[in-house]
């Protein structure tokens, strides 16, 4: 009796299009929607043996539905269970819900307005209280209570009228159209509704520090500045978990991280993985499986629109020309990152190929920038209409690789008589109204662009998501293009995916014509793990590798 | 615990004295020569090397020292770091000098006032010297370079903010205990303005330990400005500084060490020169050592 | 003497007052706050961080924020970290036995080495040792204590990979003798500029003692060398030397920074670090109102040792 769960195996492709239509998952060709690969080895039928996970930063936040960071998903995905899981190639599957709710299966009405959920009947929390639609309610509520610090509210706050049907169902009304929000509750974790409405205040509950959930693993213990432990749940509903204590061990430094790696005392690198410099090295330690696998972020010179200097089309083209992008990714990232033209994450259904290829071409960089009437000034800087092409770049201090890549690319600008200096700011300086309220010239900076894999960026390049002129999204570039804007409506308001996919094809392309970012690289995260461990996958519409620890496993 | 001065006659004979038991002083001599030496290779130096600091060239990048024109080798974006010590020792010694100048001008601007009006603006003035020596001088001086713009100037400006305190103590003792000798009374019964006898008579008189003071407050201000620069707060690239070639040189720890040791040597010896002038002086102005 | 101690103690309370006010200004000068950790999470708006710094109450007046922290200090009570949510004290708590372990160790070896080379350097005065000895301390003082740590692990750990690079101990050991392999070099590093001071100060000590009256006395009365040493001059030099202890061990916590940071020590100094990084307000005033706390109390235990000591003796 395998405790493996497939009730959706028997879908078919068009219902698989469906699921993510209703969804909006980024991937499209599932050879196995499930997506867990063919296993050499079984894992073993009672947990045995313990992984360690080495992390540069240090979980703290246990309240999945507080404010966290990436390495606290890591425990979050290990703990709780979502409604939805999405799965590595992108496809949205039934995690703690027995179905993905779409019109076909009656889950959601044709306006995607009406939602139904159906849960599993035999889930029980980490104390054995039975898991029910009453979790599910309590959490969807507790997340929109004004009281609580609640994480991410997008999405939730258009949930009206939630009603339990049956400890195994529950509806609700959508206040608009949102397909996105499939996606959002794959990262929705369920808490238990009878711990935490006993608290006086969910803010400071016990709870957040010692988590119930309903996960493949139970919390065991944390020493704090030092390593948090999990125990194996045998009574976990789904796969797994096939051993008996994870660890997740902070290591501060990417060097040590590393070099422990190596010496065999983590078994596992996790977030911040291994630096580009000790790839080389890496995968050809013996006993490891090092693999570079690219993740759903950009890195970029992320360019302020309101600047009078990049209201320039000619500028922001030349520039783009005069990044020797190649020497950047093969010198300084030891070739590990690939080229990038676009927001769109490459292994997403959304990514458009067909975009222009950066070139660097100095000459032609000049040529641009002498045709806009662009002039070399007494000190080679060139001007227009008495603006200088002169500007700052930041990023935060202490980041080294990027540091450098600033000072190589310095070296270039200059080169075509455009003065890039060095503004570099502490984190907390970056990235509180400096960022947020795009004090900025330009910023070098790697970005998420997709939340859950879903292809809707009208956060980031909406007119309206522009918090420096009172809206309410990230646009820190102030980028604004009407277009841009109604295609952005259009496609969060689209289930269809092949319509959304030429939507957002198009919405590629313009942004690639009006460069509100001169995109560097797509980053590639260096996985590294012990050969023994059977059953790690990585999954990039996920933000940890511990997305799914239940399957691993010691051959 | 300063009371160096403190039997001393307001007069200056023992100038030469001093002078001559400095030239005595054989570690001093090795300072003071170490550090002129330093700081003309920082001066002529650059001039003389074949690379810019400044100049990146990626094939280069981790050559080892003493691999063709690279005397000390290069960095990982392949500049040269004989360029680049040198230039970065004219940042680090120039914001040492200018913090201790800094330092020197509010800790004996304190230290006279406080050590002089006594009461209760010397109460309040040394309870201030107090609370900010109660800081660790390293938490105090990250979360200022965290919430000011990491400049050469704005460093200089944090260092001595976290460095004043120490020469305030000396210099406020030292006053206390001139004010009440014979030239100072005699001063004030000529009807001398109070800050006539502060900065006219007491001051020159206590100028021996804040000279002592001076020169260990800039080999105290290079090393600050090498710790916070290896943490990342301190001054930023391209400007290169010593402390920030060492930043990072951790990473490369296994591969490049010459990164690490060479800013490192760098910051030993300009700062064990500077002790060594320091307690040089402190040995020549210390009139205890006269019935030695 | 009662009320020298009544005095002592309310400046004490002024002066914590003080650097209370220093430090909430200065941290609320860095821009960005608390809030910034999120800048670049996807789908986090500005407007969910601005619902989040109103529901923490960071949007009130300065004035009223310093106020309300000083008055559950007051009562007692710390804060919470923005960071983790878990009251201030039981943070700073469970980074204390790291930091207290590695300064522990330190400063036994830098006592121990430090009054030996004193005292050896003060009867020997003038000696090739006590040459040395002088020159040595001088440039150990010159030393960046994270360059001697650097060196220390390209020697000791990828060289000859005798001592681990970093950590306190190694997962799934943790013996004693994991941690004291662990402790070798961090210790030793941190101890460096302490032996300097301690053997500086030692000596001075001894050279003071061996010039009063009674140990001449005690010499003429034939009483031999080493008695009179060990007993007079040692006893009479660590007196001071306890003062100086008073006054120095609050400042080794924060010598402590940067080793622990070399030698990713889970200590106080990176919690200082990190809570820095997120502007963790809560706990970094926490942090420097305890160090404060320690300087302050160190200082006055100096002073009343000294004051007990030699009553001629009344600080200002």
């Amino acid at each position: 009796m395998t405790k493996q769960d497939k009730p959706n195996s028997s879908y078919t492709r068009r219902a698989a299009l469906r699921m993510m239509a209703a969804g909006g998952a980024a991937g499209l060709i599932a050879p196995n929607l499930l997506g867990g690969p063919a296993f050499a080895q079984t894992p073993p039928e009672t947990p045995t043996g313990r992984i360690v996970v080495g992390l540069s930063q240090e979980p703290t936040v246990f309240n999945p539905l507080m404010p966290h960071i990436e390495v606290d998903d890591g425990v979050n995905f290990s703990v709780f269970d979502a409604l939805f899981r999405v799965n590595v190639d992108g496809v949205i599957v039934p995690n703690l819900a027995t179905e993905v709710p779409s019109v076909e299966n009656g889950g959601l009405s044709e306006d995607g307005l009406n939602w139904r959920i159906r849960l599993r009947d035999d889930v029980t929390w980490h104390d054995g209280t039975p898991f029910t639609a009453e979790d599910v309610k309590f959490t969807l509520e507790l997340i929109v209570n004004p009281d609580f610090r609640a994480w991410r509210t997008t999405g939730h706050d258009l949930v009206r009228d939630i009603t339990v049907v049956s400890p195994t169902e529950l509806t609700w009304r959508m206040e608009e159209a949102f397909a996105p929000y499939m996606s959002f509750l794959t990262e929705t974790f369920m808490v238990p509704k009878h711990i935490l409405e006993a608290e006086a205040d969910p803010n400071e509950a016990a709870f957040n520090q010692a988590p119930i959930g309903t996960g493949a693993f139970k919390w065991g213990q944390r020493l704090a500045g030092d390593r948090l432990e999990l125990v194996a749940n045998p009574d976990y509903f789904g796969e797994g978990p096939y051993i008996e204590q994870l660890v997740f061990k902070y290591i501060p430094d990417m060097t040590v991280l590393y070099a422990q790696f190596k010496s065999g005392d983590i078994d596992l690198v996790g977030q911040a993985y291994i630096t580009p410099d000790n790839y080389a090295e890496a995968k050809n330690l013996p006993d490891r499986v090092v693999t570079p696998e690219p993740k759903g972020s950009v890195e970029s010179i992320y360019l302020n629109q309101e600047l009078p200097v990049f209201k320039e089309q000619a500028v922001r083209e030349a520039l783009y020309l005069a990044m020797d992008r190649p020497a950047i990714i093969d010198a300084l990232y030891y070739g590990v990152p690939s080229p990038a033209e676009t927001f769109m994450p490459p292994q997403s259904y959304y990514y458009n190929p067909d975009l222009p290829k950066q070139e660097f071409n100095l000459d032609r960089a000049r040529q641009i920038l002498d045709e806009a009437g662009w002039v070399p000034g007494a000190d080679g800087i060139r001007e227009k209409d008495g603006v200088r092409l002169s500007f700052k770049n930041s990023t935060t201090v202490g980041n080294h690789l990027r540091e450098q890549t600033q000072q190589f690319l310095q070296q270039t600008f200059a080169e075509i008589g455009a003065e890039m200096t060095i503004e570099n700011l502490p984190p907390a300086v970056m990235w509180g109204d400096f960022w947020g309220q795009s004090q900025f010239d330009s910023v070098m900076v790697g970005i998420t662009y997709l939340v859950g894999g879903d292809p809707d960026v009208t956060y980031r390049f909406h007119t309206d998501a522009i918090a420096a002129k009172g809206g309410s999204g990230s646009n820190n570039a102030q980028y604004s293009n009407p277009e841009v804007d109604a295609l952005l409506v259009e496609g969060s308001r689209t289930f269809d995916p092949e319509k959304r996919r030429e939507i957002y094809f198009r919405i590629q392309e313009i942004i690639r014509h009006d460069l509100p970012f001169l995109p560097l690289f797509a980053y590639t995260n260096v996985y590294g793990h012990k050969a023994g461990i059977e059953g790690f996958e990585v999954n990039t519409n996920t933000r940890t590798e511990s997305w799914h620890a239940a399957a691993w496993y010691w051959a | 615990m300063t009371t160096l001065a403190a039997t001393q006659s307001p007069s200056r004979w023992w100038q030469s004295r001093v002078m001559r038991r400095f030239l005595s002083h054989r570690l001093a001599l090795l300072g003071l020569l170490m550090i002129s030496l330093l700081t003309l290779a920082c001066v002529v130096g650059p001039y003389l090397l074949p690379y810019d600091s400044l100049y990146i060239d990626l094939r280069a990048r981790f050559s080892p020292p003493l691999s063709g024109d690279h005397y000390l080798g290069t960095d990982p974006l392949g500049r040269d770091i004989a360029a680049r010590l040198l230039m970065a020792g004219r940042i680090s010694l120039l914001v040492g000098f200018f913090a201790m100048v800094l330092s020197i001008l509010v800790g004996t601007l304190v230290g006279v006032i406080a050590g002089y009006r006594g009461g209760w603006i010397s109460a309040v003035l040394m309870r201030t010297v107090d609370g900010f020596l109660s800081y660790p001088t390293i938490f105090l001086l990250l979360a200022l370079a965290a919430a000011l713009k990491p400049s050469p100037v704005m460093i200089t400006v944090i260092i001595a903010v976290t460095s004043w305190m120490e020469v305030a103590r000396i210099v406020e003792a030292e006053v206390r205990s001139l004010k009440e000798r014979e030239f100072v009374l005699a001063g004030r019964m000529l009807g001398l303005g109070r800050s006539h006898i502060m900065f006219r008579e007491i001051l020159p008189n206590a100028m021996g330990p804040i000279i002592v003071a001076a020169t260990l407050t800039v080999a105290r201000a290079i090393l600050l400005e090498a710790y916070i620069s290896f943490l990342g707060f301190g001054i930023q690239p391209p400007l290169p500084s010593w402390g920030n070639m060492l930043n990072g040189a951790q990473q490369y720890l296994a591969t490049a060490p010459w990164l690490a040791i060479i800013p490192g040597a760098a910051i030993t010896i300009a700062v064990s020169s500077f002790n060594f002038i320091g307690d040089g002086l402190r040995d020549a102005l210390d009139v205890r050592n006269d019935n030695i | 003497m009662p009320a020298f101690l009544l005095k002592r103690l309310i400046q004490s309370i002024v002066l914590l007052v003080i650097v209370s006010i220093i430090g909430f200004t200065v941290l609320n000068l860095i821009p960005g706050g608390p809030m910034a950790q999120y800048a670049l999470d996807p789908g986090m708006t500005e407007a969910d961080k601005a619902r989040l710094a109103e529901q923490l109450g960071l949007n009130r007046p300065l004035l009223v924020q310093y106020f309300d922290w000083a008055w559950r200090l007051l009562q007692g009570d710390w804060g919470t970290s923005f960071r983790d949510g878990n009251p201030v004290l039981a943070v700073i708590g469970r980074h204390i036995f790291a930091t207290f372990l590695l300064m522990g160790s330190s400063t036994v070896i830098a006592i121990a080495i430090g009054t030996w080379i004193g005292i050896r350097g003060a009867t020997h005065r003038y000696s090739l040792f006590d040459y040395a000895a002088t020159v040595g301390a001088m440039v150990a003082l010159s030393i960046p204590t994270f360059w001697f740590g650097l060196i220390g692990i390209y020697v000791f750990s990828l060289k000859l990979g005798w001592l681990p690079a970093g950590n306190m101990y190694t997962i799934g050991d943790a013996s004693v003798l994991d941690y004291l392999h662990h402790l070798i070099m961090p210790s030793v590093v941190l101890a460096l500029v302490h032996i300097a001071i301690w053997s500086r100060y030692m000596r001075t000590a001894t050279l003071d003692a061996i010039s009063q009256e009674f140990v001449k006395t005690a010499r003429a009365k034939g009483v031999s060398e080493r008695r009179v040493l060990m007993k007079h001059v040692v006893g009479n030099a660590l007196l001071p030397m306890i003062t100086l202890a008073g006054v120095q061990l609050p400042s080794i916590l924060t010598g402590a920074l940067v080793t622990e940071t070399v030698f990713t020590w889970p200590g106080m100094g990176r919690l200082f670090l990190d809570s820095l990084g997120y502007s963790d307000y809560p706990v970094v005033m926490g942090l420097l109102m305890f160090s404060a706390i320690l300087t302050i109390a160190g200082n006055l235990i100096a002073d009343i040792v000294v004051a007990v000591v030699d009553p001629r003796i009344r600080l200002a």
